[in-house]
């Protein structure tokens, strides 16, 4: 990229929380049309810069330069009127409102007496042409998939028509060709003239949209450079510094693992036939799903999200009732009146981890023994000994590298990394030798957080529990599985063994080519 | 059949009649709780503007003054509510409760301060019927919805509007989003503190008028603890009508009948006692919050607080 204009300067900014310093002299600079990737490991401070930015959080001290001018952000208000939009990394969006109603609030509509949001709509289904999005606008955001949520997350911003786009995490919750379609809608805005900031922590991305990169670690300043320099290795050198050990990593390993022996006489720990699910409307969602999973196995599933993953996860989990089909546990069939698999010992790692799997206002240690609290070695005679409790938190928190003033701190200040870090040792310090369903485990993770929750599964793997591990990740599957299993529109169209594992038979599987 | 036919008619401006605090306390209540802030307070708002509106009246002889009085007395609670709640983020309910209890008190102290002990009351007029012209003229139907106070015709307006303002127009969605999401409120530019106040405000103001209505339609003089619980009952109908207006109007008709109903009952007979009876709507709000509780739905941040740096997910 050419030396551009810059537009937007942040220079020294730095912000703590009560003694907690997640912003320190920070600087960043923003150019005209560029797409400009932040990046740090969990933490770092990447969402705290931006809230400063967007006049969500207040700095201690620093400035805002926008066009070389002074700004004074003191609300988010100032922050739209100065044309700077905020994709969040947790969706602000009012569950049971409309798409148009969530995306429209706030801005001022036509009729502002009658709300007959028609001129709305019309806008918006040409912004949605425009950049590839399909959304239906009408119905409420709460039924809405998450990737599309957070794609009307997206919109929210583009409809304010602004120059400066901040986009935390926004393709946490894509698929790989909703990512694709993302990244020419970038393009499309910077040739129109916005300048984008970009937060992420798949260094592919970065590799193949930014233009430059700047690098946070624990609130610091690493560096700033352009694409021209970067690579992956030198970016994770400088997120983590010499955290991660590259030639133990699963990720960077050249090493070509076979996928485990299956032996047919051993029973398997789990065992799925002719499952389906119907929703409350009469929507089949899953349909005569089968698949069995052996000890020492990870079994993946792959496929687009919305293609029944989350009814799977959730009927063996007992949350949504099956229609029809067995389940069988260790060989014992279980009728899953209630939660059985889970009062079995199942370990669950759900999707939505704030809305399935955290408490935001209790405490960090009381989220981490969430569903072990009646176990050893936390109650005692019935009552939970919160020494114990502590212990136990404190060195989870080590352990997990979850960043946090300690097991007393609110749940709620974790940063969205650090929330994730929360669920993993949580499944992992409990799992014990039962089930593991992980939905997304690596959701959010830095790149050293996702190596170690890959080892910890490989672990589980070697020492012959068994696993269930749905993930949109293909890459990932591909990295960890002994067979994965393909759904598409509620089906599994295919399983495949390792030693079939192709990259592209399994993209075409999943949009409906049966195999 | 005559009779029966007068016993309807009769039972029927009663409703209205009595509908009128529940209908302005709870629409009062519910404002303020659609942006988050639940107002606990609305029966000692209550009792204080009963008092004040009636001592204002009676000194001025002026009904029109008093019920001014009562809706800028309540205006004020709801300004200091709005501060402790909004400004200095302290715990609504701790607020609401001592509202509560100091409303009450200040409910008796002032007469007591102004009239002195007395044997005989002080009395104002109740308030006059107010016929509408043609429309009260129906036959039958007439007299019961348009031969009534200007109260009742006020509080069914209010709820109208209230209606439409908070379901038709942007600034109801904005006010109403305060209450669900406050920091995507904020985020998308809209002040979550100053939706606070207003709605704050503006729902004290009803709940005086709701206050001030009893001395004045029902008794003619303030007496201790008036309200006989109707505050608790507005809390009460804002979560039978899931905090929205409409609903809340039929919700308050329901529970006048059932007051009316109490009431005729009692003097018709000593068979059931009269504790009993004063019972009945609480009863019912168990029974119908029972019935309707899946559906109900109640605004998701009600009762939080909202401080842009904290996190709250
Ligand atoms: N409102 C808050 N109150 C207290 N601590 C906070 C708050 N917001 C952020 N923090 C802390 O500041 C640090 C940086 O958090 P931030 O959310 O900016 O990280 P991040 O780089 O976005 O990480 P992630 O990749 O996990 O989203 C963390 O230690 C976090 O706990
Ligand atoms: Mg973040």
């Amino acid at each position: 990229m050419e030396q551009n204009e810059v537009i937007l300067q942040m220079v020294d900014i730095c912000k703590a929380f009560d003694g907690n310093q997640a912003l320190d002299h920070v600087n960043f600079e923003l150019g005209a049309r560029e797409i400009h990737g932040l990046l740090g490991g969990n933490g770092a401070g990447k969402t705290t810069l931006m809230n400063v930015l967007y006049g969500l959080y207040k700095q201690d001290s620093g400035d805002i330069l926008l066009k070389g001018k002074k700004l004074r952000i003191a609300s988010p208000r100032d922050a739209i009127r100065n044309g700077i939009g905020m994709v969040h990394q947790h969706f602000l969006q009012i569950n049971n409102w409309s798409v148009v109603q969530n995306v429209v609030l706030g801005s001022s509509v036509q009729n502002k007496w009658t709300m007959n949001l028609a001129p709305e709509v019309a806008k918006l289904q040409k912004l949605c042409d425009r950049f590839a999005i399909d959304i239906d606008l009408q119905v409420e955001v709460g039924e809405l998939p998450m990737g599309t949520r957070q794609k009307v997350e997206i919109l929210k911003a583009l409809y304010r028509g602004v120059d400066i786009l901040i986009l935390d995490e926004p393709t946490t919750n894509l698929t790989p060709q909703e990512v694709d379609a993302l990244f020419v809608s970038l393009k499309v805005m910077v040739d129109e003239g916005l300048s984008i900031v970009f937060i992420t922590h798949k260094l592919r991305e970065v590799l193949s949209v930014c233009d430059r990169i700047t690098l946070l670690r624990n609130g610091k300043n690493v560096t700033c450079m352009p694409r021209s320099e970067a690579n992956e290795e030198t970016l994770v050198r400088g997120m983590v510094g010499e955290d991660l050990n590259v030639k133990d990593s699963v990720i960077f390993s050249k090493e070509i693992r076979e996928g485990t022996k299956i032996d047919e006489v051993v029973t398997p720990v789990l065992e799925v036939k002719g499952l389906r699910h119907v929703t409350e409307q009469g929507i089949e969602r899953l349909k005569d799903v089968t698949f069995s999973i052996h000890p020492g196995e990870i079994f993946g599933i792959a496929g687009v999200a919305g293609n029944g993953q989350l009814e799977l996860a959730e009927t063996l989990v007992g949350v949504q009732s099956k229609a029809g089909g067995t389940i069988k546990y260790n060989g014992r069939e279980l009728n899953m009146v209630t939660a059985e698999l889970l009062q079995q010992g199942l370990t669950y790692i759900p999707e939505d981890r704030l809305g399935d799997g955290y408490l935001p206002k209790v405490n960090v240690a009381q989220n981490l023994i969430l569903g072990a609290q009646h176990k050893q070695p936390y109650s005692k005679n019935g009552f939970i000994d919160w020494r114990k409790v502590f212990e136990a938190s404190w060195e989870m928190i080590k352990e997990y590298n979850i960043k946090t003033s300690g097991p007393k701190d609110t749940a709620a200040n974790l940063s969205g990394g650090n929330i994730q870090r929360v669920m993993i040792a949580r499944a992992f310090s409990h799992v014990g030798d039962s089930l593991m369903l992980a939905h997304c485990p690596t959701r959010g993770l830095d790149i050293p957080s996702m190596d170690f929750v890959y080892k910890k599964l490989l672990a589980r793997k070697m020492q012959g529990y068994a696993t269930l591990l749905i993930s949109e990740d293909l890459d990932e599957l591909l990295l960890l599985c002994d067979r994965i299993g393909v759904m598409y529109r509620g089906e599994l169209v295919g399983i495949l063994h390792r030693s079939q594992f192709d990259k592209y038979e399994i993209g075409r599987m999943m949009s409906g080519v049966k195999s | 059949m005559d009779q029966i036919l007068h016993e309807v008619a009769f039972f029927l401006k009663q409703m209205m009649l009595t509908m009128v605090p529940f209908i302005l306390a709870a629409q009062g209540t519910m404002l303020a709780g659609r942006t988050g802030v639940f107002n606990v307070a609305t029966e000692g708002i209550m009792l204080t503007t009963a008092s004040v509106g009636f001592i204002i009246a009676f000194q001025s002889n002026s009904i029109l003054l008093g019920m001014v009085a009562a809706m800028l007395v309540g205006g004020l609670f709801g300004l200091v509510m709005a501060y402790m709640t909004t400004s200095l983020k302290l715990n609504q309910f701790v607020i609401g409760l001592a509202f509560f209890f100091l409303g009450t008190g200040i409910s008796t102290l002032i007469p007591k301060l102004i009239f002195g002990v007395s044997l005989v009351q002080p009395v104002i007029p109740t308030l006059q019927n107010l016929p509408i012209p043609l429309l009260s003229k129906i036959p039958f139907l007439g007299d019961i919805f348009f031969n009534q106070n200007i109260l009742v015709y006020v509080s069914v307006l209010v709820s109208l509007l209230l209606y439409y303002f908070l379901y038709r127009t942007s600034f109801g969605l904005e006010m109403r989003s305060v209450g669900e999401n406050p920091k995507m409120a904020d985020s998308l530019g809209i002040n979550v503190f100053r939706q606070r106040y207003v709605a704050i405000i503006i729902g004290c103001m009803l709940i005086g008028l709701a206050g001030v209505y009893l001395p004045m339609v029902y008794t003619g003089t303030f007496t201790e603890q008036i309200t006989k619980g109707r505050g608790w009952l507005a809390s009460a109908l804002c979560f039978f009508g899931g905090w929205r207006p409409l609903p809340i109007l039929y919700g308050s008709l329901f529970f006048a009948g059932i007051e009316v109903l109490a009431y005729r009952v009692q003097i018709g007979t000593s068979a059931i006692p009269y504790q009993f009876l004063i019972m009945l709507p609480y009863v019912a709000t168990i029974v119908v919050m029972v019935l309707t509780f899946k559906r109900s739905t109640t605004p998701k941040f009600l009762g939080s607080n909202y401080d842009r740096e904290k996190r709250t997910l």
